[in-house]
């Protein structure tokens, strides 16, 4: 009876041993509708590279990706590495929950400029960026000409394009600028634009909130200017139904993503791309930076290999083979990427407005920030408030919000 | 009496397993709500006790005005629902030639999913691209596109009239169904005392589907004052919080700011409402059996 006992002990030992550590399995949760077979290939190579070792992705929708990865990790069974909004690293990082990953200077300096400071705070990186967005203003020639207006000359300033917008409204069908006000998160996506194009800030280096200043205020006020020469009810539309009503024809001038292109090739509009028109601050081509990012869970332990994996995913040759592939803007400059640009010139003013671009300002509430900034453009947009009231309002909410 | 305890053991037994699901599914939550709406609970590994703060914090004006635009909300909607479920009742009951086809067509709203049905609402609202707004500008009735969910009046009255079309077929079916269980006599025997179509609504019909209204009316109230699917998809609480109501905001506080303990309190409040109807309308149901009983 005791053998028995005993060899089915050294039968369970062996089998133990034999089974791989449940410690060398990364789970890894990947947000959108498929995995990228990039992505697939480089996670293919780093287990080949790192014996023992296996990654587990899941795909999540993005309408639950950001809820599911936070769930898990406040249930205290965090996923080991998950593809997040870089908005929400600030939150993540205060509350103990991600872990930092260090940059080399090189690393840094590998990137196009202000990038590295959409995961940056309190000085360290909290993510390493895998996927970037950047606008750029788009128009309508035939809508242009048919105002009146050179139909080869984008506006580059804020003046030109409340004139532009003027004029389209008054000679044509369509409305002039496709300005957006809807409770969404792109509400304020948009007017970050305005104030990206005129050398204005929500948090400054210090940390501390800026946004009412006079080239914020001249931002909003340039938005409210905008509404009599908009789509009608701006507060109904979101940023990409924006685009559908310029893809109708309904509009003028958007401010959109470089998906735009591949959609706009489905119509017979004939349209143009340029740098967003800068404010009488701006000190050079400016847009909104959003990053999405690799953020380590702390609890797993397996950290250490979860950097690792992220770092080998969003290495120079790796990240710039995902973001051709997937029609991103590129996050690093390349020999490639400059031959990009001189091939489809459309891509030039996503690259050049980075130089100036800005940030999503990182906040522990992050979507409280959202929603004051949303409340802040919608009640200008109303005409419920005006510009100075609104900014003083959204300003001292933001201040006491942190 | 050993007998009598063994009988009782062997209830209990019988009734365990739907104790411990009704422990389970309902019970352990909402006690842990109650206690979490004392805490601070957030992302935060750590949790503290902090008494009544988050009750202090919610009651303010602005939680007032979302408390009353809920209730008007409901109140609307639940009125709305209960209008039209019960005439369209009357009329799928009476004797019209092809009255099955009709109450065939009164149910896709309630076929559809849900959230199928809201998209397309929404689609309808578009100023743009919508239905209403290109049937409104080809009648003349309004001179460009009208964007029904970029205003704050309208875009609640849009928030109505979609949890309005999805709510009625079940509200008609129910009236339905009250309508068919009156006793087919006494409208015959009014009939042959010369008492009008009319009359005989008013004072037979009426009366007896009085307990069955009164049911889906709270009913109705309860799933309404927690409805968050339409609003949610179609205007997410705004514009400028027009359509925020105590279900939406208790969702951004405790899912979109993660403030789980500050949501936590907004959900008891909204508990302490929905337990005030659950209340009104058990004592409004035992005072009807009582009348229909004598």
């Amino acid at each position: 009876m005791t053998k028995t006992i005993l060899r089915t002990g050294a039968a369970v030992a062996a089998l133990t041993a034999a089974l791989p550590a449940a410690a060398e399995e990364i789970t890894m949760i990947v947000c959108g509708d498929t995995m990228d077979p990039i992505h697939e290939k480089y996670i293919g190579e780093w287990e080949a590279a790192n014996e023992g070792w296996t990654v587990a992705p899941e795909v999540v929708g993005w309408g639950q990706c950001q809820d599911k990865v936070t769930t898990l990790a406040v249930a205290g069974t965090p996923v080991a590495l998950a593809y997040v909004g870089s908005r929400t690293l600030k939150e993540f990082a205060e509350f103990g929950l991600i872990e930092p990953i260090p940059m080399s200077d090189e690393e840094k300096a590998s990137y196009y400029p202000n990038v590295v400071g959409t995961v940056t705070y309190q000085g360290e990186q909290w993510g390493i960026p895998v996927a970037f967005s950047t606008k750029a203003l788009y128009w309508n020639k035939d809508l242009f000409e048919e105002a009146g207006l050179d139909p080869e000359t984008p506006p580059a300033t804020w003046e030109e394009v409340i004139a532009d917008a003027k004029a389209v409204t008054e000679n044509t069908d369509a409305a002039g600028f496709g300005l957006v006000a809807k409770t969404f998160d792109n509400t304020m996506h948009q007017f970050l634009h305005w104030v990206y194009t005129n050398n204005g800030k929500v948090i400054d280096d210090d940390g501390n909130i800026v946004l009412n200043s006079p080239e914020n205020l001249a931002a909003l006020e340039a938005y409210k200017t905008l509404v009599p020469y908009s789509e009608e009810g701006p507060t109904a539309y979101e940023q990409n139904e924006v685009r559908a009503i310029f893809l109708d024809g309904g509009v003028s001038m958007i401010h959109a993503s470089i998906g735009a292109v591949s959609r706009l090739a489905d119509t017979d509009i004939n349209w143009g791309v340029a740098n967003l028109p800068l404010g009488p601050e701006a000190q050079g081509p400016g847009t909104l930076l959003i990053t999405d990012s690799l953020a380590v869970f702390s609890g797993t332990g397996v950290e250490e290999q979860a950097i690792s994996l992220a770092k080998f995913l969003t290495a120079p040759a790796a990240q710039e083979e995902y973001d051709l592939n997937a029609g991103l803007t590129p996050l690093r400059p390349s020999p490639t990427i400059d031959a990009l640009v001189a091939e489809k010139p459309y891509w030039a003013p996503y690259i050049e407005g980075i130089e100036y671009g800005g940030p999503e300002p990182l906040f522990t509430d992050y979507r409280a920030f959202q929603n004051i900034m949303i409340e802040m453009v919608q009640s200008v947009v109303t005409g419920k408030a005006e510009p100075a009231d609104a900014l003083a309002k959204a300003d001292a909410e933001l201040k006491e919000l942190e | 009496m050993p007998g009598q305890k063994t009988a009782v053991l062997f209830a209990w037994l019988l009734l365990l397993p739907a104790v411990l699901y009704v422990a389970a599914i309902v019970a352990y939550p909402l006690v842990d709500t109650f206690y979490l709406s004392f805490t601070d609970a957030s992302l935060r590994k750590t949790t503290n006790w902090i008494g009544w703060a988050n009750y202090e914090k919610i009651f303010d004006a602005e939680f007032a005005t979302i408390i009353i635009r809920t209730f008007v909300w409901t109140f609307l909607s639940v009125s709305l629902k209960m209008i039209i479920g019960t005439s369209g009742a009357l009329l799928l009951n009476a004797a019209l030639p092809g009255r099955a086809v009709f109450r065939i067509l009164t149910m896709p709203p309630w076929i559809v999913p849900m959230a199928i049905g809201i998209f397309m609402w929404g689609w309808m609202y578009n100023g743009q691209f919508g239905m209403i707004s290109g049937l409104l500008q080809r009648f003349g009735l309004s001179d460009g596109p009208v964007a029904f969910l970029a205003y704050g009046s309208s875009a609640f009255w849009a928030t109505i009239v979609t949890d309005v079309w999805i709510g009625v077929p079940m509200v008609t079916m129910y009236m339905l169904a009250a309508i068919q269980a009156v006793p087919q006599d006494l409208n015959e025997a009014a009939w042959v005392d010369g008492a009008s179509r009319f009359y005989r609504l008013r004072r037979i019909t009426l009366p007896m589907i009085f307990p069955a209204a009164i049911t889906m009316s709270m009913i109705s109230l309860i799933s309404t004052f927690n409805s968050f699917d339409i609003i949610w998809i179609l205007t997410q609480g705004g514009p400028s919080g027009a359509t925020t109501t105590m279900i939406i905001d208790t969702y951004s506080t405790a899912i979109g700011s993660k403030k789980f303990g500050e949501g936590a309190a907004r959900a008891v409040i909204i508990c302490l409402f929905l337990s005030a109807f659950a209340i009104l309308y058990f004592r409004a149901v035992t005072k009807l059996s009582n009348r229909m009983a004598t």
